[in-house]
């Protein structure tokens, strides 16, 4: 890409000799419409460029970023980094630059969509649900991100990925479904939203139950949730330095039926195959038969353990933050969705939660309540769909090894609180769960 | 600056537009990280670029970009109209747009200290001896951080606005957190995650963080060993940052109009309100008297006109009980038949403006936080924020605070810790029974609201002063 070239040449030419350096650009072209009352009420498309510039020298460091129209003179922009730099503490935890051999080029010049191609896939979903209320939207991104440093690495990739997430609600009910994937034309609308149609229709009139401990099949979306907590809370190496982590490598701290991998090199992961750092990412397992295998890391995070960089830095603020793993998969068990609610005596099945907050990351309790789909399960049947419930139930302890009754045999992109397209994950079947309230408080 | 926004909306409105406004930024920041006395984050960010929206039928299309090159603008506002052309696919009646004085006009947030201009090595350090000292004292993680925002704004609109405003923002704050066996304790000044208002330099003054090191490590230690809080259904007091997050869950975003009408049904939710019950709806006791004033002095989400071009206003949300009010903006005002009441912001020029919360406060009572405790046999008076979960509808909620301290007949008695209580919204402010004055009456400001697709960070004020809440689910744990 030509602006990359121009930005890197004038940033060579302006920096000083015997300085450390870390060049980013992220190119992106994102889109989305967004559909309410069953119709598309707001439709936007972006395209942005975020340079980020960090400089390293006598144990100091400093970043400074601007878009590239703020970039009026790259001299004066790389002089910035400069003075800051002088004014820049000792920085400890410096863990110096990639080289060379973690080079990757992956530049693709991907097609943006149309507005009329994100409409299409929307009309699809709003026609599942006949007369139903819907509300949701589509999304498509295109990704070029560069990276080059002072220590010879020069890495770029692009990514593409697109999203449908909808609901529709009837007076009494509502029903949810996301699809994601690579491009716009692989996700299936008119089955994301028969099902969330499904969901609603099925969900009208629901009874209030009791709280208290219940058996649990959660669909994609609930379970989504829960692994990223783990992930941002548990196996962030971040959350472990701050001695926040509950996670403890090699010891049987899940279900043996779970297992958990990273997989950026899978050739069906959405995203970039670099991390921040311009270096290739590799897959990982994280989870092996319910015995943690590794957090996830950055440079700073591994340097400062004492442990191998997992390659999971993020752009832009994602140095501070820590590690996230953004392609991980639960692998599937055998079970079908029918034969888990037939193995229910007496439980609920949940196909989404809302408003998850950790009250204590150490322990992973956390608290949030149930929406767009749950049902009661009897006797192996689903015989009527329940109300809103709130949950104050440790995400650790409900993986934990024997609650796991059974995973599901089939996966998908499901939709999380921290974002689309990181997880892949089956249905889950759990022995307890820990319901502390209902609609009246 | 201008010229290039007429460009843009020329564009959009010989395209076929109905209205189109434009918004060009300069936003400057600067963030700041310390963590045990040293520097974790330090980032100083500068990003300039065009927002343009069009109005065509039943949709708003948007384009942004950060290229402000003639063919540039006048391809943005085709993109705008011809993005909002193709929701024709699946459209609904003409979105009505009510009308505002137009008006040529400029502001500046009152300051006394550019942010920007202090050094940065002044700011460095600020953090560096508030953590470095709670570490000496026993913190297991000190940290600190200080936010400063410069955001030039130019707006003008295909009706002739042309408005300037430079809001200047500055917060930050700090916090001690205690590591036991297989629990974390954690103890924050001036709230958790900061404390953030309009102004400058003097802001972060006023907070005095040396003031408050040696209550946070020691308070945070202090929690490991404390009796967890009691269960039971009993007396709440509530301490004003935790009630302004109270205001800005269980109130702000029920009143905001575009929920309400369904917009933002499938990812932020609707509301239990209904709009036929405007001005009949019972919210709270007759102590309960919200305000939306965009116009306060300080507050963070004080400005002079909205992303619209509407003025800013002082609008009655709640008065004595009785629901009054909604946020809203241009389009929604519109729909619902409502005054358009200047609430509409976005998240730098890269985003579509949307319905935001402005100052959402509880006006002050005739009571003080001495007296309140001094009147209350049984109950947990409860401090700053740590955990806070809420339904879609508003209604079912959850907090949790950073500790509590048990009052036990018009005293405080002992600390407890994992403090939460929970609640249904109108029965809650329904047992507001005795609220604190003008002098305990704070603009706590909220800088992280999440909402929209894309999603969209705002900036929120929550003006509060402490509160009691009878008979309330205290203790709730998994």
């Amino acid at each position: 890409m030509n602006i990359w070239n121009d930005l890197l040449d004038e940033v060579k030419k302006n920096l000083p000799d015997e300085i450390e350096c870390e060049l980013k650009l992220m190119h992106s072209k994102s889109a989305l419409t967004r559909f309410a009352n069953s119709q598309i009420h707001q439709n936007v498309d972006e395209e942005s460029a975020e340079i980020y510039l960090t400089i390293h020298k006598d144990s100091k460091t400093t970043t400074i970023s601007n878009n590239l129209t703020a970039i009026k003179d790259v001299g004066e922009f790389v002089n910035k980094a400069l003075v800051s730099l002088e004014d820049s503490p000792i920085d400890k935890g410096w863990s110096g630059l990639p080289d060379k051999s973690n080079s990757y080029e992956g530049f693709k010049d991907l097609e943006e969509s149309t507005p009329d191609d994100r409409a299409k896939v929307v009309k699809e979903f709003i026609e599942e649900g006949k007369s139903m209320n819907a509300a949701g939207y589509c999304s498509t991104y295109i990704n070029n991100y560069f990276v080059w440093n002072s220590n010879g690495l020069n890495s770029c990739d692009s990514s593409s990925s697109a999203f449908i997430d909808g609901i529709f609600r009837t007076d009494t009910s509502a029903g949810s479904s996301h699809r994601g994937g690579q491009t716009l034309a692989s996700l299936e609308g008119t089955a994301a939203g028969f099902e969330a149609a499904k969901l609603a229709t099925d969900s009208q009139n629901p009874v209030d139950i009791d709280p208290g401990n219940y058996e649990v099949v959660l669909g994609h979306e609930a379970v989504s949730t829960i692994l990223v907590f783990l992930g941002v809370y548990g196996f962030n190496a971040k959350s472990k330095i701050d001695g926040m982590s509950p996670i403890i490598i090699g010891e049987q701290q899940f279900d043996e039926k779970i297992s958990l991998i990273d997989t950026p090199e899978d050739q069906d992961s959405i995203g970039f195959k670099i991390d921040a750092s311009g270096s290739k990412k590799l897959n990982l397992d994280v989870i092996n038969n319910g015995v943690p295998q590794s957090y996830f890391h950055t440079r700073r995070t591994a340097n400062e353990l004492g442990m191998k960089n997992t390659f999971h830095e993020l752009f832009g603020w994602g140095e501070n933050f820590g590690g996230i793993g953004t392609n991980v998969k639960l692998l599937n068990g055998d079970k079908s969705f029918e034969d888990m609610i037939s193995d229910v005596k007496k439980g609920i099945y949940i196909n989404e939660f809302w408003y998850c907050r950790v009250l204590d990351p150490i322990t992973q309790v956390v608290t949030g309540l149930n929406r767009n789909g749950s049902f009661l399960v009897e006797n192996g049947k689903i015989t009527k769909p329940v109300g809103r419930l709130r949950f104050t139930q440790s995400f650790i302890s409900a993986l934990a090894n024997g609650n796991v009754e059974s995973v599901g045999n089939h996966s998908r992109y499901a939709d999380s609180e921290f974002g689309e397209g990181i997880l892949s994950v089956p249905q889950l079947h759990l022995k307890e769960f820990n319901f502390t309230g209902g609609v009246s408080g | 600056m201008f010229e290039y926004l007429e460009l843009a909306i020329d564009s959009a409105v010989n395209s076929g537009a109905k209205y189109s406004d434009a918004r060009i930024l300069i936003s400057k920041s600067r963030n700041i990280a310390a963590k045990n006395g040293e520097v974790e984050n330090y980032n100083e960010s500068e990003k300039i670029g065009i927002g343009i929206r069009a109005l065509v039928g039943s949709s708003w299309g948007f384009y942004s970009t950060y290229d402000l090159s003639k063919p540039s603008l006048t391809n943005a506002g085709i993109r705008a109209f011809q993005t909002a052309k193709a929701s024709s696919m699946v459209s609904g009646d003409d979105l009505p747009f009510a009308d505002v004085p137009v008006v040529e006009d400029s502001y500046t947030t009152p300051h006394d200290e550019n942010p920007f201009s202090i050094s940065s090595t002044d700011q460095v350090d600020l953090l560096l001896r508030s953590t470095e000292q709670m570490k000496k004292l026993g913190s297991s993680r000190a940290s600190g951080r200080l936010d400063f925002w410069d955001t030039e704004k130019w707006f003008a609109s295909s009706q002739g606005h042309k408005i300037y405003q430079n809001i200047i923002e500055s917060g930050g704050g700090i916090s001690s957190l205690a590591v036991g066996d297989g629990e974390t304790q954690i103890r924050s000044y001036p709230q958790s995650f900061g404390e953030y208002r309009t102004g400058g330099w003097e802001v972060i003054k006023s907070f005095e963080f040396e003031n408050h090191t040696e209550r946070l490590a020691e308070e945070s230690q202090r929690l490991l060993v404390a009796p967890q809080c009691p269960e039971g259904t009993m007396d709440l007091i509530l301490e004003g940052s935790q009630l302004a997050l109270q205001i800005h869950e269980s109130v702000g975003h029920a009143i905001e109009l575009d929920r309400i009408l369904g917009w933002e049904a499938a990812y932020a939710g609707t509301s239990h309100l209904d709009l036929t019950k405007l001005n009949q709806h019972k919210y709270g006791s007759e102590l309960m008297n919200i305000v939306a004033d965009a116009t306060l002095p300080g507050a963070l989400a004080t400005f002079k006109y909205d992303d619209e071009g509407t003025p800013a206003q002082r609008v009655d949300i709640v008065k004595e009980g009785i629901w009054t009010g909604v946020l809203s903006g241009r389009d929604s005002a519109a729909v619902a038949g409502v005054k358009p009441g200047g609430m509409v912001r976005a998240d730098g020029f890269g985003r579509l403006p949307m319905v935001r919360m402005t100052n959402v406060g509880l006006l002050p009572g005739t009571s003080s936080l001495d007296e309140i405790i001094q009147s209350t046999e049984d109950g947990v008076y409860m401090e700053t924020n740590r955990s806070w979960s809420i339904d879609d509808l508003r209604l079912n909620f959850q907090f949790g605070c950073e500790v509590g301290w048990l009052v036990k007949n018009g005293k405080i008695i002992d600390m407890v810790k994992n403090p939460t209580y929970t609640g249904i919204t109108p029965q809650f402010w329904g047992n507001m029974d005795m609220l604190a004055g003008e002098e305990e009456w704070v603009f706590w400001g909220t800088p992280n609201c999440g909402k929209g697709q894309p999603s969209q960070v705002g900036h929120t004020g929550h003006p509060a002063s402490p509160a009691r809440f009878k008979d309330t689910r205290i203790g709730v744990r998994g």
